[in-house]
């Protein structure tokens, strides 16, 4: 079955069955492997995405429902030659440490950011709420969070 | 420029927060196919009949391999008990019977379904006590028939045995003033890495290629060749980044379906497990049964003690009949005790193979003696933290294994580190009994833990642009050893920034032997074997230099990566045209080091079965949690938990936070969420991520880091191992937080809601008595 997307502001046209998730789609037809697979069960998160600015696990979703839609994966997030300040700031912070489940907490706070850009510790840690990390405890992934947003605030005042 | 003591940013940050860092599940190779293996849906059984027929015709379909097409010796770490297929009989739920290869995983999933297999089950042998009971069914009925790797203690069921029974153990009975008697059973904790397990097989001109995510690819090089029945030499592993692994990915594993079923098709073979089947397979944390007594004077002092220690193998030894002797010196945790006798039995049960996960059998053993010590002190009637102090480890004590401790006395400073943050108020309240309020409770537990000793080895080369190459079959599981710790330690010598060492991803073919990222031991062991060679090759760049200048070597420095004339500022020669000298005068620069530490010494007759003997460089950890318990619902929150932790040198202290407060999650998980519950037909009950809870965001506070600095000589710079035991002492510090928060000693792991409102339950009834 025909399926028409829109990924990272790009067009893609593919082929595949009914039903199939849009988390297979981005790994297989269109091989961003940027978004990972970690249980097919919404529960880890690892293959968040954002379709329309909101995250989504990919595992969940049917690729041909979101016709129409505007997907951002993880490989549309900064630029070749630059990170997002976020990311910039999980790299810092220590943040990283195994990385798969990297992708999808940038994926997430993304969303959090854009939506709150001066969340607090709690806000941080229930947005992370459905994506698990097993390595790092999250504490660094909330210090990343907190150092982005209060770098944000002075330059801005800076360029006041 | 120094970075050493600095947070520098691990390497491979910026690839792993794009999306861009190659795991093993992303590996793709041209005409690649996929596998899927078959197995056993019951835990126990004869095998009547396996007709693959079905599955062989399925369009797309290029192999299925069964025990008649597959070596059918056994192998194993310690005992080789392990077959690649179940042939004749089922030994656990999940054991594989058949492996298929097609062109796309759904038909190989397809192919699955239409194997036929009979089998006559049989009652699965669950229960440690029944196993070892006289008369047991057994496991393995042709147990006497299989190899060992290890001298292991064997009988029946049990895979490894170790006993201690040294002199004056029932003296100390006989004159204590207190017996305290305690039972503990804990169980099994998934090591719920993100990326599942995968790897990707060719078979190329006689040799095996296997790209793979792995904690320990020399040793998973020597564990296929000998499942294969190949030399080591015809094995060749290449590691990608690796998604996690905390101990579960240290062994043999897919691998040999991979590899056979590549060398049968004559194609890549990709194999990725599910997360159901990942979970029920995975060599887990051992669940156990620890039963300890002990003799006491009126102080509260362990005059002699007794522990006995049931761990489940599995249906595989793998490296239980090892972990048994960790009982020898965690049999006091980090206390005095008196005699102590020992027993540590590896049982055979009709469940998955149990294996490494951080901090192994330390994580339960704490619980266990500092569980038993907090009830000590009840039943004596001492403060919790007094008969801590009172006995406390010093330097010169010995481990039961007749080591001597010559630091243990750091202990006592890190409980004076958590004494200025946290200090302890003697107990005087009585339990809360009011049933809706939020009980709160403290606990303390410590313990002395290894740095593991595998040797390693490095080259550093000097690069043309006068940048470091690092190459190392030295791994990062995410710890960031490899990406911080070795990198920092390789810049010094230059006086370069880390920015300007490179580091590379393991390959047996090339790289010399590296004991794996297990233990703490990668900073330690190859940072001391990176230093090393990085002296060597500095003199190598001041051979050069010295001739060019014509000066003697003792006249010149590198700073900030270049050479120097000492007192001549004008004589300077940076390190990319050292390298570029070097090549027209002497060839490249490089040089290679490999380290294993000297291993400390200890009483081969301390006991029978005794595998693993030694406990070297070890470091000190004492931890302090604060919890409340809700009354109504026994959900638990730690509120507050402190690390006083040895670490020789924080070569970079935002890596070894990361560690500190990664390990203590995971143990939190363990104490409070992380429960395996296996049936009486054998089968995990949790058997999703949805089912098997693991710690999220809300749940987990920010761990206060206490980092206490005594340089190790041995180490690099002074390091010691970080990242494994900062899981050891958690449940057990939870688990003495939440038994004095309902004044009731709990005695089992995990401690999920309904054993809170049981103990909370049971606590009022033993006080209205």
């Amino acid at each position: 079955m025909r399926l028409s997307l829109r990924v990272n502001s790009q067009d893609y046209a593919a082929d595949v069955e009914p039903g199939t998730s849009l988390l297979d789609v981005l790994r297989d037809e269109l091989h961003l492997t940027g978004t990972k697979e970690g249980c097919v069960e919404g529960e880890c998160g690892a293959c968040t995405v954002l379709v329309d600015g909101r995250p989504l696990d990919a595992c969940l979703v049917a690729a041909h429902g979101l016709e129409g839609t505007e997907v951002t994966t993880i490989e549309g997030i900064g630029t070749a030659d630059s990170m997002s300040s976020l990311q910039k700031a999980m790299v810092e912070a220590g943040g990283v440490q195994c990385g798969f489940c990297t992708p999808g907490i940038v994926m997430t706070l993304t969303a959090l950011i854009a939506e709150s850009p001066n969340p607090t510790e709690h806000e941080i840690r229930v947005a992370l709420a459905g994506n698990i990390c097993r390595c790092t405890g999250y504490a660094q992934i909330v210090d990343a969070v907190l150092a982005h947003t209060s770098e944000l605030q002075i330059a801005s005042k800076d360029t006041m | 420029m120094s970075a050493l003591g600095s947070s520098a940013a691990r390497s491979d940050g910026p690839v792993k927060v794009r999306g861009q860092a190659r795991y093993t599940v992303d590996v793709e190779v041209s005409g690649m196919l996929h596998c899927v293996i078959a197995r056993t849906t019951v835990a126990a059984g004869r095998i009547i009949r396996l007709d693959v027929s079905k599955a062989r015709a399925l369009p797309g379909v290029h192999a299925v391999i069964t025990a008649l097409e597959a070596p059918t010796h056994r192998t194993g770490l310690a005992v080789n008990d392990q077959p690649i297929f179940a042939s004749t009989y089922i030994s656990y739920e999940g054991e594989p019977i058949a492996a298929v290869a097609a062109d796309t995983k759904a038909i190989a999933r397809r192919a699955v379904e239409l194997i036929e297999f009979e089998f006559e089950e049989t009652i699965p042998m669950v229960d440690l006590d029944e196993s070892v009971a006289e008369g047991a069914r057994l496991v393995h009925p042709d147990w006497q028939t299989f190899s060992l790797v290890a001298p292991c203690e064997r009988y029946d069921n049990v895979a490894g045995e170790v006993f201690a029974d040294p002199q004056g153990v029932d003296s100390a009975f006989a004159q204590a003033a207190h017996v305290v008697v305690d039972e503990y059973q804990v169980g099994r904790q998934y090591q719920a890495y993100l990326e599942p397990k995968a790897v990707v097989a060719e078979y190329v001109s006689g040799r095996y290629l296997i790209q793979i995510s792995h904690q320990y690819p020399f040793s998973l090089r020597n564990r296929l060749a000998a499942a294969l029945g190949v030399r080591s030499s015809d094995v060749r592993v290449i590691g990608h980044h690796i998604g996690g692994g905390f101990g579960g990915k240290l062994d043999l594993g897919i691998e040999p379906y991979a590899a056979l079923l590549a060398k049968v098709t004559g194609r890549a073979v990709k194999l990725v497990q599910e997360r159901t089947e990942d979970l029920i397979t995975c060599p887990s944390r051992e669940n156990a049964i620890i039963r300890i007594r002990s003799a006491v004077d009126v102080d509260g002092k362990v005059l002699g003690r007794d522990l006995d220690v049931l761990l489940d193998s599995g249906a595989a030894a793998g490296d239980t009949p090892y972990l048994c002797s960790i009982a020898l010196f965690m049999a006091g945790g980090a206390y005095r005790i008196g005699p102590t006798r020992v027993r540590a039995r590896a049982i055979y049960t009709n469940t998955a193979p149990t294996g490494a996960f951080r901090g192994v059998n330390g994580t339960y053993l704490i619980f266990a003696v500092e569980r038993h010590l907090d009830h000590i002190a009840e039943v004596v009637g001492v403060d919790r933290m007094a008969i801590r102090l009172a006995n406390i480890l010093n330097d010169g004590d010995k481990l039961l294994s007749g080591q001597t401790l010559d630091d243990a006395s750091i202990l006592g400073e890190a409980f004076a580190e958590v004494e200025k943050v946290a200090p302890w108020v003697m107990e005087t309240r009585p339990p809360s009994t009011d049933s809706t309020s939020v009980l709160r409770g403290i606990g303390i537990a410590a313990t002395p833990w290894l740095t593991n000793s595998m040797p390693g080895e490095a080259t550093l080369r000097l690069a043309d642009d006068g940048t470091i190459c690092l190459i190392s079959a030295a791994n990062d599981n995410g710890s960031g050893a490899v990406t911080m710790g070795l990198r920092q330690i390789a810049a010094e010598e230059f006086d370069l920034s880390v920015e300007d060492v490179t580091t590379t991803l393991p390959d047996t073919d090339t790289q010399g032997f590296d004991g794996g990222s297990q233990g703490s031991r990668t900073t330690h062991v190859v940072g001391r074997a990176v230093h090393e060679s990085a002296i060597k090759l500095r003199q190598k760049i001041f051979d050069v230099a010295s001739k060019h200048f014509e000066v003697d070597v003792t006249d010149l420095e590198i700073v900030a990566g270049a050479v120097g004339v000492l007192g001549v500022p004008s004589l300077r020669l940076p390190l990319a045209e050292v390298a570029m000298i070097a090549r027209r005068t002497v060839g490249s620069l490089g040089a290679t080091a490999s380290y294993a530490p000297a291993l400390p010494s200890y009483d081969p007759s301390c006991a029978t079965g005794f595998l693993f003997t030694t406990f070297p460089n070890p470091t000190y950890h004492v931890h302090l949690a604060e919890v409340e318990v809700d009354q109504v619902t026994g959900n638990v929150s730690v509120t507050r938990y402190i690390v006083a932790q040895e670490v020789g040198k924080a070569i970079n202290p935002a890596g070894v936070y990361g560690q500190i407060q990664g390990a203590v999650t995971q143990g939190i998980g363990y104490a409070l969420y992380e429960g395996i519950d296996i049936g009486n037909d054998g089968r995990y009950q949790q058997r999703t991520l949805a089912s098997y809870r693991l710690p999220l965001a809300p749940d987990i506070p920010r761990v206060e880091a206490l980092l206490l600095e005594h340089p190790n000589p041995n180490g690099p710079f002074g390091a010691k191992g970080v990242a494994e035991p900062p899981i050891v002492p958690v449940a057990a510090a939870i688990g003495n937080a939440i038994s004095n928060a309902v004044g009731y000693q709990i005695t089992s792991l995990p401690i999920r809601p309904n054993d809170v409102l049981d103990a909370i339950e049971a606590g009022r009834k033993m006080r209205q008595k």
